[in-house]
């Protein structure tokens, strides 16, 4: 089964720009560190942070690359509100691969965020099952209010034949 | 006491994930995937129960770090590989050392191998690279 159509080809490079929507917020930090059962000071008091060397209090370290609050999208049908490429591929579930993160600084609760999505490559392998997989691999560029570059994510998601499911 | 040089293990970070955990970190996230929490569409998708966003292993690696290192210590590098799916009900843990330690200008760089298993399945693999003012580390 080909996977990798002309179709699903024509998609690579392209781009989605989403810009800041707000602040990223106090409230969004908190929540995200009381998600991860972590009680760090630093995601949460002001003057603990400033002790350390901060501005203010941080966010958790992966936030920045963890959260679809930049896209202010409505949920899709399976409740997803996050970037998503349309890629003309049927019949097949998509897995994470995994992420490459690089950080350039501490997120604030100031920072106003947007974000560059790029549709890198997509490329078809054949399973160790002898199945056929489809790897996209997709970039996000993070900035903040000044343009420059708080983080990158390199996220690579396979697209997987729902029949050759284990 | 922290990990300070090549070899040194980190303290390992245990996390069980229930069903309310990834309902949790799904909306902290603005990410309400149904395969996160909704188990007829997971048996829709040829999964035996909603699986564990994925996403939520970098935030572990990234918390396990920051536990380790203290709070001015910088994550500046992630990268992780999903090994094996978890789901709703495992209990996971975090364990990893410290692999090189170099001087960088006014900063200390320690990379670090990390790994996440379910009893001894690995369910995600990192390196990461974290970086802490010279002075923090002595040695």
């Amino acid at each position: 089964m080909a996977l990798l159509s002309a179709a699903v080809k024509a998609w690579i490079g392209r781009e989605v720009h989403y810009p800041a929507v707000e602040e990223i917020g106090r409230a969004s930090i908190r929540y995200f560190a009381r998600a991860l059962g972590d009680d760090n000071p630093l995601y949460r008091d002001d003057a603990f942070a400033r002790e350390q060397g901060y501005e203010s209090l941080v966010a958790p370290p992966t936030l920045v690359v963890e959260t679809c609050q930049y896209a202010d999208r409505a949920p899709d049908e399976n409740g997803y509100a996050g970037h998503h490429w349309d890629l003309p591929v049927t019949g097949c579930r998509m897995i994470r691969a995994g992420n490459a993160y690089e950080f350039t600084r501490p997120v604030l609760p100031s920072d106003r965020i947007s974000v560059t999505w790029t549709l890198e490559d997509i490329v078809e392998r054949t399973s160790s099952k002898g199945g056929s997989l489809l790897f996209v691999t997709s970039v996000a560029r993070h900035r903040d209010g000044a343009g420059d570059l708080l983080a990158v994510n390199r996220e690579m998601l396979v697209y997987q034949p729902l029949e050759a499911g284990e | 006491m922290s990990a300070q040089g090549p070899g040194d293990a980190l303290s390992p970070l245990e996390r069980h994930f229930s069903a309310s955990d990834l309902v949790l970190y799904g909306a902290a996230t603005w990410d309400w995937h149904r395969l996160h929490y909704d188990q007829a569409f997971a048996s829709e998708m040829g999964l035996d129960a909603p699986i564990i966003d994925g996403q939520i292993y970098g935030a572990l690696f990234a918390k396990q770090a920051m536990d380790e290192f203290g709070p001015k210590a910088f994550v500046r590098r992630l990268e992780f590989r999903m090994r094996n799916m978890a789901f709703a009900g495992d209990t996971l843990v975090a364990r990893g050392e410290v692999t090189e330690r170099r001087a960088e200008e006014t900063r200390e760089v320690l990379s670090l191998n990390q790994r996440l298993l379910r009893g001894e399945t690995v369910i995600a693999q990192a390196t990461t690279e974290v970086s802490l003012p010279a002075r923090t580390i002595c040695r």
